[in-house]
């Protein structure tokens, strides 16, 4: 929680915060938990970077302009 | 250590297998594409050329961006109408091609084993220009394949390949070697995103959104100036590295009695009527295309054959002139 002066009040937890140590943590880790689900989670992501990652590969620069 | 076991090694077996099945899975369902992308690699084209073998004698179209088409949809371009006539070909051309480029795809089809009905090829004037891009210079994904395939005294015409001896070169190509995914990433961008990855296809869809494309197009329109220079009109002779390699892919044709046909490329006169409308110009034509025919190639001589309106610039050709294209080259195959 943010008081009138934009200082986080101590102690006190806002809605984002709940959200992601509590609810989604609680959902993902449980289920992270399960070893075949971790290892497709892995598995997801290491797909989900050769696919959607930046190309640095060298191009043959096609240059006629 | 059962739970480290557990938490550990499971989730990694469990990746490691996934990934093992999804390479499986690339290896015998990866998609084939009308033509190589701009940004093909060295294991798709493998992959290509390898497939190739089960449909023996069939036509193979080696070039440049004229044939490759250049600014249009795969199924725009020449190879893709020919084949929707018909005329089952593979379309082995890409951006930067040039007769040293041609040679070494050639010499790779050899090597791998693949003997094709009749080679389609397209020989243009400005690649023997020695500031040409690819006057001297492999594709990187050609190059790794056939760069190894060449005499010594033709390698070392071309300018030196990139140091493959750094550690990222080893440590890519050693992983490239076991993981298809991995080796296959650029061809596997481009066919979710139909540019070099997502990040490129995302900003042309900005750009072609908020009207940028189009200004940048309109800003760089095809005028004569831009052209300067992209013609060498210096006599040709056998010391002219294109000329050689010109050379050196008819004595292959040759000795192999593989039947060619090469295409003299449509080039817009009008646009480079300063540059080429001369005798040097027209002597180096005859040169080339007298090269051809003393080695038992057919030609085409397309060089005049289209007018201003068939070209996107100095030699690239509309969709309509591709088809136009198409229809001439399968009368020539007709007879061929």
């Amino acid at each position: 929680m943010i008081d009138a002066e934009h200082n986080v009040v101590p102690g006190s937890r806002d809605v984002a915060d709940v959200l992601i140590t509590d609810l989604v943590f609680r959902l993902l880790g449980r289920r992270l938990e399960r070893p075949l689900v971790l290892g497709i989670v892995i598995f997801a992501f290491v797909v989900a970077m050769i696919v959607f990652g930046p190309s640095s590969e060298s191009r043959f620069i096609y240059t006629d302009f | 250590m059962a739970s480290l076991v557990r938490a550990f090694f499971v989730p990694l077996l469990v990746c490691i297998v996934a990934l093992g099945v999804t390479d499986a899975f690339v290896r015998v369902a990866f998609p084939t594409t009308e033509r190589l992308s701009d940004n093909f690699s060295s294991a798709y084209l493998q992959m290509v050329v390898d497939r190739m073998r089960d449909e023996p004698r069939q036509a193979v179209v080696l070039g440049d961006s004229v044939l490759w088409g250049y600014r249009l949809r795969a199924v725009e371009s020449a190879p893709a109408v020919l084949a929707r006539e018909g005329i089952a070909n593979v379309n082995l051309s890409y951006e930067g091609g040039s007769p040293a480029n041609t040679y070494a795809m050639l010499r790779y089809l050899l090597a791998r084993g693949v003997r094709p009905g009749i080679v389609v090829f397209n020989v243009n004037q400005k690649t023997f220009n020695a500031a040409d891009s690819a006057y001297a210079t492999l594709h990187p994904s050609v190059s790794v394949l056939a760069r190894p395939l060449l005499a010594s005294s033709d390698a070392a015409l071309l300018a030196p390949a990139k140091s493959g001896n750094t550690f990222d070169a080893r440590l890519d190509r050693g992983v490239a070697s076991i993981w298809r995914l991995y080796a296959i990433r650029t061809d596997v961008r481009e066919l979710f995103f139909g540019d070099v990855d997502a990040a490129h296809a995302l900003h042309d869809v900005l750009e072609t959104a908020s009207g940028a494309k189009a200004r940048s197009d309109a800003a760089h329109a095809p005028t004569p100036d831009k052209f300067e220079g992209t013609y060498d009109l210096a006599p040709l002779d056998d010391a002219n590295v294109s000329v050689h390699y010109l050379s050196r892919t008819i004595e292959t044709l040759r000795a192999y009695h593989i039947p060619a046909l090469a295409i003299l490329t449509p080039t817009n006169h009008t646009l480079l009527h300063d540059y080429i409308d001369n005798r040097q110009y027209e002597r180096n034509l005859a040169f080339v295309r007298a090269r051809l025919e003393r080695g038992g190639v057919r030609v085409v001589d397309l060089d005049r054959a289209f007018g201003d309106r068939d070209f996107l610039d100095n030699d690239h050709l509309t969709a309509a002139a591709n088809r136009r294209l198409a229809r001439d080259l399968a009368k020539e195959l007709a007879h061929a």
